[in-house]
């Protein structure tokens, strides 16, 4: 037996709330009770694999859970997958449309279900988008202004892998690099192999620069999912303690 | 912020802006009509229509899934994907470009929405200044009547029902759009809106809008036979006995 038969339930501690820069109208922190955790890493890095345990671990210690992730609003999800497929936007366009796709999850999902006291798992958030901008060029003041939409996390936590093991999990899932996760629109090499690695390098590197500013935790994505786990589980529990 | 004259680019950028029903597409269209007469190189596009944004934003109002932050951010995507696909290239290209609104239909409209300014006017910074911006400015009954001269109804998001101003859609769009005003008429001097009185009639404004541009713009130096690169001799010909049949 886990510590599923225990009927002491824990009330999460209230956390101080704020948002990055000028945040969303007419939102009374105050009443944003539950907890936004979030988990970012590059494809392959097992974030999946780790929310699926969490919620599991959090349901069984009695916590009501949401999962949100990107692109999956119901506003512009399908527009932003057709427009990726055909490879026709421009930068900023992207951009623009990926912080529709979170603005959208943020005000109908993320903020009611805080308001109700969840507990909001997020798989990715703010950061890889800028990462992702900021790795092809884009300005970082402009990104840091956009997205002061967002409300700060209570934890962040960033699933190191390096880019040598994040290929060998890709080919063991499927048979094929993504274009995208392999920075393909960016003519850094037409060798799609070279591309990856060199892109997932780059993206590495500006995680690393967030991280000095949105101080997020840096987890070790190289050992097992149990311990893995077992740090996140360490770490969300003393969030949860208002520790 | 510059304006693309001033950023070295040949061509050059007219926005009218304006309320809902004050004309300023039908002042834009004469002035297109116009400058194509002239046999000049014009570009001509419009607030929220890149194909693929609009999608969504149409699926946005219908279902009212749009908050003033997606509203603002959708309208910011489709002006991004016009600016960066159509309006720069064609710039550069040395067309006239028309644009029935610009950015300042954003920094009046989603700031009347609750916005932050700073946030709205730090996402289109990535936008030059138009060369020369008409302000078609009409009264608030004026424009009503416009509006409803053309159709039965007023639409949801331009009497700004999103905002619960009022449960009655021509109170709410008296205040809605009196608010907007207020922001253009802010906006006016830091942004050298050049005024035009829509409450006359259409020939009038138009006389103005003409002889504004006449004095502003070397529109001789747009004309379509002048190409920015000289093709070669045979090419040329061909071309031009393609494109005037009949001398």
């Amino acid at each position: 037996m886990k510590n599923v038969a225990k009927n002491h339930i824990l009330v999460p501690r209230r956390s101080e709330r704020r948002f990055y820069g000028h945040g969303i109208p007419g939102v009374d922190l105050e009443q944003l009770a539950g907890k936004l955790i979030v988990v970012e890493g590059a494809d392959g890095s097992g974030r999946s694999t780790q929310i699926a345990r969490l919620v599991e671990w959090l349901e069984g210690s009695g916590h009501a859970t949401v999962q949100v992730g990107l692109k999956r609003s119901t506003l512009v999800s399908e527009e932003l997958e057709q427009a990726q497929e055909g490879n026709i936007l421009s930068r900023t366009t992207l951009s623009l449309f990926y912080a529709t796709d979170f603005a959208d999850q943020l005000e109908n999902i993320i903020l009611p279900a805080l308001k109700a006291g969840f507990i909001v798992l997020a798989d990715r958030y703010i950061y890889t988008l800028m990462a992702r901008d900021m790795v092809r060029g884009m300005d970082e003041a402009w990104l840091r202004n956009l997205y002061g939409l967002a409300l700060e996390p209570d934890a962040v936590f960033y699933l190191n892998v390096s880019p040598e093991e994040l290929v060998q999990r890709t080919f063991a899932k499927n048979a094929a690099l993504d274009y995208w996760e392999s920075g393909m629109d960016q003519g850094l090499s037409r060798d799609m192999f070279d591309s990856f690695m060199e892109y997932q390098t780059a993206m590495q590197k500006t995680f690393r620069r967030l991280q000095s500013s949105y101080g997020f935790t840096i987890v070790d994505g190289m050992r097992s999912a149990q311990d893995i786990n077992a740090e996140l589980q360490k770490k969300i529990s003393a969030v949860l303690a208002g520790k | 912020m510059k304006t693309f004259a001033e950023l070295g680019f040949p061509g050059r950028l007219i926005a009218v802006e304006g309320l809902d029903g004050s004309g300023k597409s039908t002042q834009i269209y004469l002035l297109k009509r116009w400058l194509e007469l002239q046999e000049l190189k014009v570009y001509f596009s419009e607030w929220n229509s890149s194909e693929l944004v609009k999608a969504a934003t149409s699926k946005g109002k219908k279902r009212e899934l749009l908050t003033p932050t997606t509203f603002s951010l959708i309208h910011a995507t489709d002006f991004a994907d016009r600016y960066e696909r159509h309006l720069v290239p064609l710039l550069r290209a040395g067309y006239i470009v028309l644009c029935d609104r610009y950015i300042f239909t954003a920094f009046a409209r989603d700031v009347v929405r609750g916005c932050p300014p700073e946030w709205v006017r730090g996402i289109y910074n990535f936008a030059a200044l138009p060369d020369l911006t008409f302000f078609f400015k009409s009264d608030l009954e004026v424009s009503l009547k416009r509006i409803l001269d053309g159709r039965p109804q007023l639409k949801y998001f331009e009497a700004g029902m999103d905002l619960r101003l009022s449960a009655d859609p021509y109170e709410s769009f008296r205040i809605f759009q009196g608010r907007i005003l207020e922001q253009y008429l802010a906006m006016s001097t830091e942004f050298n809106f050049l005024v035009v009185d829509a409450n006359q009639v259409v020939e009038k404004q138009q006389g103005v809008v003409r002889e504004l541009i006449s004095q502003r713009v070397d529109l001789a130096s747009f004309h379509r036979a002048e190409r920015p690169v000289p093709k070669p001799r045979a090419e040329r010909h061909a071309r031009v006995k393609e494109e005037e049949p009949a001398p």
